[in-house]
């Protein structure tokens, strides 16, 4: 815990910043082995050391923004320099959520920092997924609430799932020029419902350009998923402002 | 050959498993570990290893993968295992060539091995990739097959719309532009005078099953001796759909390729990982399609192109793993970053097909500008990369190494921010398909660098 305070020659004050500081490293330590698990993909690690350091009684703000959050950022980093690959990426993605289970329900709704909420899926009739699943886990990997279709998905589905989360975006990938009209379809869908103010609608993959986008009045377009998660922040900030 | 009804009942009956569970814990992890087992190392000074026994034990690591973790079937959620008994069994009674084209034109695809003199297959043209309209589509096919004369089967690129309506892949205007892909490219061949030349990615347009059975039909004139494709999922993967086409190419005996893409940065990981996936996707074509050829196009995940050196390495020691080891012929298609009309995109296509050709591969001329925007295509980059293939049998692999170094060297900074080049419409005349001036002059300017280099060409 903390180290030695028992010398008579310290005063009080200084007992308390020892007291103090040895808590401080401790806390560091255990948030640091929350961030490495994070990092190392350990889904178990991170939910067990999450719990051990909430029983503790380190701040679950702190869990969350100094160990979860902050090695999953580290991952999305190591990412986009190649210094990981996929695979590393989306188990670091599960780890993380393993200790928001944990630690989320300790956090009062309004310290919870809300990214914003996103449906990823790649339209109808077009099985390219890579891209798509790139973007999913760097969304998550910066703190957004991803919710993945998967491939081949009907327009229809988008919506739905949009609804039953209350998303605040639909992201919709495409990898063909045979297959981009499918994100037009999610707009026109959303416009003939109505429902076309409550979703930002963005779109990416192969083929769709920012040209397209505005062409068929998507909120966002990105060339990759790096700047998909900046233009979805971005995005988001807008119309929370 | 494995029946496809026997495959059919091991995609239906096999161990049932999530995809998520397959690709993160099952093969991700078989991959990092067999690249450890059996100590295969990518060196990043050496883009055409000269090692045999690096070659081998990406071979075998190959066997072990698809042994190990099988092939995944997305629709019934199930893996299809092989014994290696059965692998090996097939492996050694699987076809050894492949006849295609007619009269004047037909010719046998044969294996090569690394540093073979044998000449590689020249699958010369588009690609694959798509044009806005049907007359630059002819015309492109026309001046490929005028142009290459050591092309033995054209690449016809596919089509954006009918008549002014963008093509919706699995909607009727799928199968139509399916069935003109057919009917246009065989009357482009025809004008060009080599009626007889196959078309070897028949039906460049179809996307789904259905439109490719459409396009089949004989009076749209796709032949036996044209070559048809069916995709491998990546990593490993296959689907209902896919298995559906193999089920009616074979009871139509026409020769099948297993085309795949395994990604580097994917689930397959760094170089040495994508390397044994390649290999293992070549054995993956025999087993689950009864392929006569493989056709291979790995791609880096952050760029979607191949050509740089990790992924040239890739290309190189997979070749080399799979013609050393099996008798079905592989072909290696490439990616390039840049577009049409520059000298990074000849570059590019020297780099790689030096590479691929010195080790064992033959070639279809690959996707300019990753493929990836349409009309991005000219006759001039498959016939320089035919061209630059061709010269290339007979490379030692050192040489070959040395060569594609310098190359490499010129481009390898420009691959995060490529220039895009330009369109057909910008830089060929729309009557006859003559690239411009400035197309040609870029041209034989690379040419003549290469020529310096050490590459000897036919003409
Ligand atoms: C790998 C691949 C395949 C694999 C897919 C494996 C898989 N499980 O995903 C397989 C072999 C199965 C395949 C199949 C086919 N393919 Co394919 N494929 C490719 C290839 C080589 C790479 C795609 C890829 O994964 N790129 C890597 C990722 C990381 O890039 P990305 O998807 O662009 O994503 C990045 C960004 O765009 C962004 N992003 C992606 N989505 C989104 C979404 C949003 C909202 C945002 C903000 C950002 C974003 O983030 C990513 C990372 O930065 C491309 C060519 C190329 N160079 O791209 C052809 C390509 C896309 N395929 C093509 C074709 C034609 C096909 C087939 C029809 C072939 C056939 N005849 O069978 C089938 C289609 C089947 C179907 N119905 O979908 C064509 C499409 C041409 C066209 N019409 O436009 C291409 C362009 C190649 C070509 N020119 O020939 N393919």
């Amino acid at each position: 815990m903390f180290t030695y305070v028992g010398c008579s020659f310290l005063d009080v004050h200084s007992v308390f910043i020892l007291i103090t500081f040895g808590s401080e490293i401790k806390m560091s330590k255990d948030i640091e082995a929350i961030r490495q698990a994070v990092i190392e993909g350990d889904a178990e690690s991170v939910a067990s050391l999450t719990k051990k350091a909430l029983d503790a009684g380190i701040d679950p703000l702190d869990i969350l923004e100094k160990g979860i959050s902050e090695g999953a950022q580290t991952v999305g980093k190591q990412f986009e320099n190649m210094e990981i690959f996929l695979t590393e990426l989306m188990l670091s993605g599960e780890a993380m959520m393993a200790g928001l289970e944990v630690v989320l329900p300790q956090l009062k709704s309004e310290d919870v920092p809300h990214k914003g909420k996103v449906v990823v899926g790649t339209v109808r009739g077009d099985v390219h997924e890579i891209g798509k699943n790139i973007f999913k886990s760097l969304l998550v990997a910066n703190g957004f609430e991803v919710s993945d279709l998967g491939v081949d998905v009907p327009t229809s589905k988008f919506v739905e799932e949009a609804e039953k989360i209350n998303a605040d975006i639909i992201a919709v990938s495409a990898l063909m020029t045979s297959t981009l009209g499918g994100q037009k379809d999610v707009i026109d869908f959303l416009e003939q419902t109505g429902d076309r103010e409550k979703y930002i609608v963005m779109v990416g993959g192969g083929p769709s350009n920012q040209e397209w986008a505005d062409e068929i009045g998507a909120d966002g377009f990105a060339e990759t998923a790096p700047d998909g998660v900046r233009v979805a922040t971005q995005l988001i900030e807008k119309r929370r402002a | 050959m494995i029946p496809i009804i026997e495959i059919a009942k091991r995609a239906l009956d096999g161990k049932p498993m999530l995809e998520k569970e397959y690709d993160l814990r099952v093969f991700s992890p078989r991959v990092q570990e067999l690249v450890k087992e059996y100590g295969i190392s990518y060196d990043p000074d050496i883009l055409v290893p000269s090692d045999d026994g690096l070659a081998d034990s990406i071979f075998k690591a190959a066997i072990d993968l698809i042994c190990d973790v099988g092939v995944y079937c997305k629709d019934t959620e199930r893996v299809i295992a092989f014994e290696e008994k059965e692998v090996m069994n097939e492996l050694k009674t699987s076809f050894d060539h492949a006849v295609f084209g007619e009269g004047m034109e037909q010719r046998t695809l044969l294996p090569r091995t690394p540093e073979s003199k044998q000449k590689p297959w020249i699958f010369a043209g588009a690609g694959g990739v798509t044009v806005s309209d049907e007359s630059i589509f002819m015309r492109l096919v026309e001046n490929y097959a005028r142009r290459i004369p050591i092309a033995n089967a054209i690449t016809t690129p596919c089509l954006l719309s009918v008549d002014g309506a963008t093509i919706r892949a699995r909607s009727p205007l799928e199968i139509e532009g399916s069935i003109r892909t057919v009917v246009l490219g065989r009357e482009a061949l025809r004008r060009a005078g080599r009626p007889g030349l196959p078309i070897m990615n028949a039906i460049g347009t179809s996307e789904s099953a259905i439109a490719l059975a459409s396009g089949l039909h004989p009076d749209f004139g796709l032949r036996k001796t044209d070559g048809y494709m069916v995709a491998e999922l990546a990593e490993l993967k296959t689907d209902l759909d896919l298995l559906n086409r193999v089920a009616l190419l074979q009871s139509l005996n026409v020769p099948i390729a297993g085309i795949y893409g395994p990604i580097y940065g994917g689930f397959a990981g760094g170089a040495e990982g994508t390397a044994v996936t390649s290999a293992a996707f070549h054995i993956q074509g025999i087993l689950t399609y009864g392929a006569s050829w493989t056709l291979c196009f790995p791609i880096h995940v952050k760029y979607t192109s191949s050509s740089s050196p990790e992924l040239i390495w890739v290309a190189s020691a997979y070749a080399q793993a799979v013609t050393r080891n099996t008798s079905v012929p592989a072909l290696y298609y490439n990616y390039t970053a840049a577009g049409p009309c520059t000298e990074m995109v000849l570059h590019e296509f020297a780099a790689e097909f030096i590479a691929g050709v010195s080790s064992g591969a033959s070639i279809e001329t690959g996707g300019v500008a990753k493929g990836k925007y349409f009309d991005y295509l000219t006759p001039i980059e498959p016939m320089f990369a035919a061209e630059v293939a061709y010269a290339s049998a007979g490379l030692k692999r050192s040489d070959a190494n040395e060569i594609a170094k310098k190359i490499v060297s010129k481009f390898k900074d420009k691959i995060p921010d490529p220039p895009k080049g330009k369109r057909f419409q910008d830089c060929c005349d729309p009557l006859t398909g003559e690239p411009s001036k400035e197309c040609f002059d870029i041209y034989h300017k690379v040419k003549k660098e290469v020529t310096d280099l050490g590459i000897d060409f036919l003409y």
